[in-house]
């Protein structure tokens, strides 16, 4: 290196090639840095599902004013409580300090026996058998903007106590439904008896008045001892916990108690009863600390009580089930003080507390869940703040059959959305990832067989001529954008299927024989050498001419076999339902989608297999196609698995199409004749319109992750037997 | 091929036709051309092959031999827009006959490659591949056969103890006598060696030597060799073929210690090649 400018030749062409490996080694890490952000960031949103609920006590006070708590309630934010008190006064008060904001003096004529209580309605049951209900309220406004709740209390029975029960017996028990026009009030008497009381409201548009008319009142007598009762929404069923473990499941009409009454056995004494937000599911409290949840399932013509799921975490006698306002979910207090915090669909306890020690006798949600009201039995008030944003998802709920409320039975549901307020979001993967398998396999049926023989035909037995066309044609074909595909798929081939359905079947039939039939007359055709190669292309006329012949004959087929039409003909006499976008239109479009990546793959295996193994195969008598069959395939083999792998991968990611030809629906049914919905167009179709991380939203979030785990795991699993491969062919 | 027509109506009439019913003769090669799309390859080779004796062709680099040697088996209609006059009788009929079964022709005529080209198999089944394409499965038959081929190969003792692994953990030596073994598991008639030891260290080259050397007594035997010296000690007739001509044909012994043209002398004495 003497000569200074070789030198500097040199210095220079160093530094090219450092630069150039820095520049594609930066390039390498930031592809794989950005995989795992992605990968990270999906788990970053997913994770905070999984975690538990925290419960935690912001504050702790005697009660304000004076007498026992009978009924606890929140405002929305929690700053503010309510207490009905035993002396008949509402006091409101400061939830952070105990302070009274406001003490109100019912006047009651009568002590109170029981009170019931539904979201801000609470109704006191009066030792003169008459009831009051009272409605709290806060109005909200902004005096000198500071934010001020007025406590309002409203009375939508009317001021005056509603005679229940005419002969003046106390009211042991007592629930309360309201609805705009209809009230409902059942109640136990302490002479052994069963009120049910109907009633028709009216409220003045001008003045605000109400009346209240009564349309039925019914009573039944019982024997033994009442603990627990309560009233469904809709007012057809009155369920009273018995002795030795009994419910009692009472049925009404319009007229009161129609005489029909079911009788469970639960085993142990049943202390609370308390309806889950929407009225279909009853949560019964027991001796032993257990909460069982029954449902209303329609059985035989009525309806009846299932036993559900139950939940165990507390081993005192439960002392109250406070349910959430909003959701499934509720807390569990029992007489030594322990809370829990349960959700019914994911049967998950996800938080308990115990800061009392004693019996718990009240307890209140703020109407967003976010705060709990606790009044034990040493008449200290305790306030909690709770945070469980995602209650609603366990591995159960997401993998396994959960019996949602309004089914006939345990199923794999998903349905994100719906347009009540008790409606409640069902997000099992099972139907999206079993569609996404459904689409992937029919797609897959139609393009391995294609892709692999149409690989195993150009690679060895094409003309090198014709090759160096049709392999780059069909590779260009996956650059084709597959929302083009997918508008096909919907909006042509879906119903010409549908219109043409006995010929796509006929085809089925018709092509290969028509293959056989040219292949027979092919062992007639004179100086068969010159079209060596060649073979593939003459048969595109005839592929044409089958496929035109099948579809002429598909109206006469329908007409002479099928009744004029086959899906007529399948749906009534097969009993197999057709819908129009189905797994047979995704499996022809998709696979049509991804033949170009399974062949050009296996195609390259293929005609990768060396030459000399090829030659020496056929130098030993074999025919070209037992040298394909015994030598070529298995030695390309990894290859070919790898592209099918590769296919597969592609056709699990596969969105457009799917989502445009499959009609979404989420139903597990394996029938080529029904659509699906896959976890991809799921993405596509929800994610923009799930709030964001809410739980919906991070169960896409999940679904995405599951997505992205599936694709990422088939990939490299193909590449890496690709490498194997390589490796092995580097030593032939 | 109008010869071959030619051949049909009167094999009798045609000059080298009569040479077939001399039983010492294995193949009669009459003015093969070959042809690949416009350049020819080989011109007007003709020369008879004898029974049981190794024949060996060189030839500088590109003078056809392998071209030659391919044409016995007809590997070489695997090459595009390959043209062939000419005739080689084999027992009595033209190979290039049209109504000839290239893969009953390939088992009577076996061929081994320069490089050693053992399948992705078993050592076990790459012997037993071409009897399988014949059809025969049965295990007991298969293993005799095998074993019969590769003592044949003299590889058997080196073997026997792994015949279920891969065949491509062998050494070179051993994968070229595998494919030996192979090519003779089927019994050809004749075997064709394209440079059969070229890839080879001097102990394996011997090693093949010897083998070819014990086949003469069971098989007919063509090898094409770039080392003159293997020629002139594995063969009895040796064929000295120069830019796709067969420029001298005879005895081996002569050929190498008295050529009858200057080329060949040129080529034995090192002036070019």
């Amino acid at each position: 290196m003497k000569n200074p400018s070789l030198q500097v030749r040199y210095n220079r062409r160093a530094f090219k090639d450092r630069l150039a490996r820095y520049f594609v080694a930066s390039g390498g890490i930031s592809v794989i840095i950005a995989i795992l952000l992605i990968f990270f960031y999906l788990l970053y949103v997913v994770i905070p599902m999984f975690e538990p609920a925290e419960i935690r006590e912001s504050a702790s006070y005697r009660a304000p004013g004076d007498g026992k708590t009978l009924q606890l309630g929140l405002e929305e934010q929690g700053t503010v409580g309510v207490r009905f008190t035993s002396e008949g006064h509402v006091i409101f008060f400061k939830t952070d300090s105990g302070k009274i904001i406001r003490d109100e003096n019912l006047h009651l004529p009568a002590s109170i026996t029981s009170v019931a209580a539904n979201l801000n309605l609470v109704a006191l049951a009066l030792e003169n058998g008459s009831v009051l209900a009272i409605r709290y309220k806060f109005d909200l406004s902004y005096p000198g903007d500071v934010r001020t709740l007025t406590p309002v209390l409203d009375y939508p029975l009317g001021k005056d106590p509603l005679v229940l029960d005419e002969s003046g017996a106390a009211l042991s028990h007592i629930d309360i439904q309201l609805s705009d026009d209809v009230v409902g009030v059942a109640a136990t008497t302490n002479d052994n008896r069963l009120v049910f009381a109907r009633y028709q409201r009216e409220e003045s548009f001008i003045s605000g008045d109400i009346s209240i008319e009564l349309e039925s009142r019914s009573e039944q007598p019982f024997q033994g001892e009442i603990y627990a009762v309560a009233l469904t929404p809709g007012l057809d069923h009155f369920y009273a916990s018995a002795e030795n473990g009994r419910l009692f499941d009472y049925s009404l009409d319009e007229d009161g108690f129609d005489g029909k009454k079911r009788t469970y056995n639960l085993e142990h004494k049943i202390t609370r009863l308390k309806l889950l937000l929407g009225g279909s599911s009853l949560l019964a409290g027991m001796e032993n600390g257990e909460v069982q949840q029954w449902m209303s399932v329609r059985k035989d013509g009525g309806r009846e009580l299932v036993y559900i799921r139950n939940f165990v975490k507390n081993r005192q006698a439960v002392s109250y089930i406070a349910t959430e306002q909003q959701r499934k979910g509720f807390a569990v207090a029992d007489n030594r003080g322990n809370i829990t915090i349960n959700y019914s669909t994911s049967q998950r306890t996800l938080a308990s507390i115990n800061t009392a020690n004693t019996l718990v006798d009240q307890m209140a949600w703020s109407p967003r869940a976010q705060n709990l009201i606790v009044s034990d039995s040493n008449n200290l008030v305790h306030f909690y703040k709770v945070d469980n944003e995602y209650p609603e998802v366990s591995w159960d709920v997401l993998w396994e059959k959960v019996w949602y409320e309004g089914y006939d039975e345990a199923d794999y549901i998903w349905q994100s959305s719906a347009s009540t307020n008790e409606f409640e979001a069902k997000f099992s993967l099972m139907p999206l990832s079993f569609g996404t398998i459904k689409a992937a396999f029919y797609a897959m049926i139609f393009a391995v067989p294609i892709a692999i023989f149409g690989a195993m035909f150009t690679a060895q037995f094409m003309a090198p001529r014709m090759r160096q066309t049709v392999k780059p044609a069909i590779e260009i074909m996956e650059a084709l954008p597959t929302v083009i595909l997918g508008f096909l798929a919907g909006l042509w081939l879906a119903p010409y299927v549908e219109t043409h359905l006995a010929g796509i079947f006929t085809l089925l039939i018709i092509l290969p024989v028509g293959f056989l039939l040219c292949a027979w007359l092919w062992g007639f055709v004179p100086n068969k050498s010159a079209f060596e190669g060649w073979e593939a292309a003459l048969l595109v006329p005839v592929v044409l001419l089958l496929i035109w012949i099948s579809t002429a004959l598909s109206s006469p087929v329908e007409t002479l076999f099928f009744n004029g039409s086959l899906r007529n003909y399948m749906s009534n006499v097969w009993g197999l339902d057709y819908d129009q976008r189905n797994a047979l239109v995704v499996g022809l479009i998709m696979g049509f989608a991804v033949i170009p990546t399974i062949f050009s793959i296996a195609e390259d295996a293929l005609f990768g297999v060396p030459q000399h193994l090829v030659r020496g195969s056929l130098a030993l008598g074999a025919t070209r196609w037992q040298t394909m069959t015994s030598v070529v395939l298995p030695a390309a083999s990894p290859g070919i698995f790898s592209a099918v792998m590769m296919g597969f991968g592609r056709a699990v990611g596969e969105t457009m199409i799917v989502l445009m030809a499959t009609g979404n629906t989420p139903v597990m049914d394996m029938s080529i004749f029904q659509g699906m919905r896959t976890l991809a167009a799921n993405l596509a179709v929800e994610v923009p319109e799930a709030e964001v991380f809410s739980t919906h939203y991070r169960v896409l979030f999940l679904a995405a992750l599951i997505l992205f785990l599936f694709t990422f795991v088939f990939n490299t699993l193909a590449e890496l037997i690709r490498h194997r491969l390589r490796q092995r062919y580097s030593e032939l | 091929m109008t010869e071959t027509v030619a051949t049909k109506i009167d094999p009798a009439i045609l000059p080298g036709s009569s040479a077939t019913t001399d039983s010492t003769i294995c193949m009669d090669v009459n003015n093969l051309n070959l042809f690949y799309g416009e350049s020819r390859a080989l011109t007007d080779v003709s020369f008879q092959m004898k029974k049981n004796q190794v024949t060996a062709f060189i030839g500088p680099s590109g003078c056809g031999k392998s071209t030659l040697l391919r044409c016995f088996n007809r590997m070489n209609d695997l090459v595009d827009s390959v043209r062939v006059t000419g005739e080689i009788i084999l027992d009595g009929k033209n190979i290039y006959a049209p109504d000839v079964d290239v893969t009953s022709l390939r088992q009577r005529v076996g061929m081994v490659f320069q490089k050693p080209n053992p399948f992705p198999m078993s050592i076990f089944e790459n012997v037993a591949y071409g009897l399988r394409l014949q059809g025969i499965n049965k295990r007991r038959l298969l293993e005799e056969k095998v074993e019969w081929a590769l003592k044949g190969a003299a590889l058997w003792s080196e073997v026997k103890d792994r015949l279920s692994e891969s065949a491509l953990g062998l050494s070179g030596g051993q994968q070229q006598r595998l494919v030996i073994a192979r090519a003779i598991a089927i019994e050809p008639e004749i075997l064709l060696l394209d440079e059969p030891a070229s890839a080879l260290d001097p102990i394996s080259t011997l090693k093949i030597e010897e083998l070819i050397y014990e086949l003469k007594s069971k098989y007919t035997i063509l090898i094409v060799t770039h080392n003159m010296q293997q020629a002139a000690r594995v063969s009895d007739e040796t064929g000295f073929m120069y830019l796709g001509e067969m420029i001298e044909f005879g005895d081996t012994n002569k050929i190498f210690t008295n050529p009858a043209k200057k080329q060949t002398e040129d080529y034995i004495t090192g002036r070019y090649g």
